[in-house]
């Protein structure tokens, strides 16, 4: 599905990546794991179009097609999708009203109807009560005043209703309790499939026993230090990142 | 008819001479104003016309105003169907029609609220040495040339009197009908007063319209706000575009009193709002909230003046503004702290949302403290829509276009929430900012 070879990105001229290559097949989980500043952010925001980073090499592919050339718009009608660690407020904007026109630019997209505010009730209805948020949110403007907890909570809701291909989750784990970890955990888990895939990014183990990965990726000074198996983020919670970082 | 134009200032100051002269012998105001009318036109003798380079007019071109030879409307009928798309749905039986300066029974409903108010013509209320009093030290002091022509021309002003302790529940809405003229140019002074006893409270929506256009409406608004007394109100001027409209709301607040007040303009040739507030006595509130959305050649042009005459007083402004295409926006607000005026919070906020290379806006925000127990600020931003949120919205798939449409309109939706009045606030969000999508 994801195929990224030997990219090369950063952000106002400094390299941030060095060198990622990763292949994310349907109904995988990928957990990207490492320190601060290890590049596991720029990844995220490369793969959907952040126009202030800079793709300085390599290529990356989504189903065939080169991603790197598209909008971060088409991105999203492709399927990608991701969860942002800091999501903007836009006073103003209506939640409820928002996420309608989300999905109705997503249908429109497939050559569906778009659907009318009473519909899309019924499925923001189910939506929301799957990850406990209260109605009001939806009255709310876009994560206009949200604690931090509900603002990665709204992610998760926009992620159930525009049902991506692919997911990035940027450091979604942080700013939640433990008891809103578990229902967006759970959230998600209900959203997963064969047919789509995700890729997690996150600096503590934590979030992983709740969302099993099929592959860990450590990523350090933009390089991928070590691949494995879930076992992988055990053995760095016990031991830290230190004893991978390149010696350079 | 045909339009003439005058070039030189004095040419438009005699050509005002002459329509008021005009007034004077056609519309025959009572006997009772023609002291206000004469002292007013006195006083426009004195200030003028603005030349360019007036501080007061700094940013408000008035050179095509002042040089357009104007005439008195003839009374011209108004549609009802017409009066009836203007009437928000909280005021249907609680509205007054006011055509072209002169107040309209047979096209007002107020029986919803006919109890709890007076309606008292002017030339009625200059009898209480009040209002008396008041009309004669605002000629006396007055500085902003229209309003003293709007004096010179008073005739059929209107006061609206909130008596002591009553609370009006039912909004009130003043709508101002500009007929406006088919051909050559008109001129209009609509006047009223509003009164609020000790401990009265009212809710208020003024909106301005126009027929067709051809008109120059100059309006004036006075708000006498009593000893803890509170009056919201809203006033949307939507006029026709080829118009002007000089408007002026000066509004004295007493002891612990409190006006929520929020301006809409949709823009024409040009509209110049003077905005006067005195908080005369200890711990008087105000909020001023106001919000522009310009296309075309569209003018708007703010003119703030908050007085804290007394202690423990408040005062804050919001100012959102959209230009677009040639379009020009202006705010020149000073909040004034007076000698003794301690413990005053003040805050006043312009943002301005650029869309076009061509659209103008100015702001001069200020402030003039001369006591030293206060908490001011002022801040002023012009700019082009935040990347961040662009960025947001294009990865949920909302195409470049859309994000930036929704991204304008949250800009002045954010301001439009604010105020009190559910059916105002839909009429913008369908109304206002649907010129955001021509």
């Amino acid at each position: 599905m994801l195929e990224v070879k030997n990219l090369r990105a950063g952000f106002d001229g400094s390299e941030i990546i060095k060198d990622i290559t990763l292949s994310v097949k349907a109904g995988e989980v990928h957990a990207i794991m490492g320190p601060n500043g290890s590049g596991k952010s720029t990844l995220a925001k490369v793969l959907v179009g952040d126009p202030s980073y800079e793709v300085m090499g390599g290529e990356v592919t989504f189903n065939g097609e080169n991603l790197l050339e598209m909008e971060p718009e088409q991105r999203a009608l492709k399927g990608i999708f991701m969860g942002f660690q800091y999501p903007v407020e836009i006073p103003g904007v209506n939640n409820a009203e928002f996420l309608r026109m989300a999905y109705n630019a997503r249908q429109v997209n497939e050559g569906k109807e778009e659907i009318d505010p009473l519909d899309f009730d019924d499925i923001l209805t189910e939506k929301m009560e799957m990850l406990s948020m209260e109605k009001k949110y939806r009255e709310r403007n876009l994560n206009e005043g949200f604690s931090g907890g509900e603002k990665k909570k709204n992610e998760i809701l926009q992620m159930a209703i525009l049902q991506p291909k692919l997911a990035v989750l940027d450091e979604t784990d942080s700013g939640l309790d433990i008891d809103a970890l578990r229902v967006v955990a759970d959230g998600v888990n209900k959203l997963r499939n064969e047919n789509n895939a995700l890729i997690l990014i996150t600096h503590y183990q934590r979030l992983l026993e709740y969302i099993k990965p099929d592959h860990v990726h450590v990523l350090s000074h933009g390089v991928v230090v070590k691949s494995g198996e879930k076992d992988l983020a055990l053995e760095l919670e016990a031991r830290g990142y230190d004893w991978l970082a390149p010696t350079n | 008819m045909t339009t003439t134009l005058v070039d030189a200032t004095d040419q438009a100051e005699l050509a005002l001479l002459n329509l008021h002269k005009k007034f004077m012998s056609e519309s025959r105001p009572a006997d009772a104003l023609l002291p206000l009318n004469e002292a007013a036109l006195r006083r426009f003798e004195l200030l003028k016309f603005p030349h360019r380079k007036h501080e007061m007019y700094t940013f408000a071109n008035t050179k095509e105003l002042v040089s357009t030879v104007f005439s008195l409307p003839p009374e011209t009928p108004v549609a009802r169907d017409f009066i009836k798309n203007h009437i928000f749905p909280e005021c249907e039986s609680s509205f007054l029609v006011i055509a072209d300066g002169v107040l309209r029974d047979d096209l007002s409903d107020y029986s919803a609220i006919k109890s709890a108010i007076n309606l008292v013509p002017i030339e009625e209320a200059v009898a209480q040495s009040e209002i008396r009093e008041h009309l004669a030290d605002t000629i006396e002091k007055e500085n902003d040339v229209f309003a003293s022509i709007n004096t010179a021309f008073l005739g059929q002003g209107t006061m609206i009197d909130v008596p002591r302790k009553q609370q009006v529940e039912t909004p009130l809405q003043i709508l101002h009908v500009s007929t406006g003229s088919a051909n050559g140019k008109v001129t209009s002074h609509p006047r009223v007063l509003v009164r609020l006893g000790e401990m009265a409270e009212l809710k208020l929506i003024v909106k301005y319209v126009g027929v067709q256009g051809n008109y120059f409406v100059n309006s004036v608004m006075d708000v006498l706000v009593g000893e803890q007394a509170g009056i919201t109100y809203a006033q949307v001027q939507e006029d026709a575009g080829d118009s002007w409209h000089c408007s002026k709301t000066r509004i004295l607040q007493g002891q612990n009193s409190r006006v929520s007040a929020a301006n809409a303009f949709f823009g024409n040739k040009m509209t110049r709002h003077h905005f006067e507030a005195h908080l005369k006595d200890v711990g008087a509130e105000l909020r001023l909230h106001s919000v522009s959305v310009l296309n075309n050649q569209d003018q708007v042009h703010n003119f703030v003046r908050i007085h804290h005459e007394a202690p423990h007083g408040t005062s804050a402004q919001v100012f959102k503004n959209i230009v677009n295409d040639k379009s020009r926006s202006s705010i020149d607000g000073t909040v004034i702290v007076n000698q003794g005026a301690q413990q005053t919070n003040s805050d006043q906020l312009i943002n301005n949302l650029m869309l076009s290379d061509d659209a103008h806006a100015d702001n001069k925000p200020n402030l003039m403290i001369f006591a030293d127990d206060v908490k001011c600020t002022h801040g002023a931003t012009v700019g082009q829509l935040d990347e961040d949120q662009l960025f947001y919205l294009k990865t949920r798939g909302l195409v470049e276009k859309v994000a930036k449409q929704l991204l304008t309109k949250s800009f002045a939706e954010s301001l439009i929430q604010t105020i009190e009045f559910p059916g105002v606030v839909e009429y913008l969000e369908n109304n206002l900012l649907k010129k955001l999508e021509a």
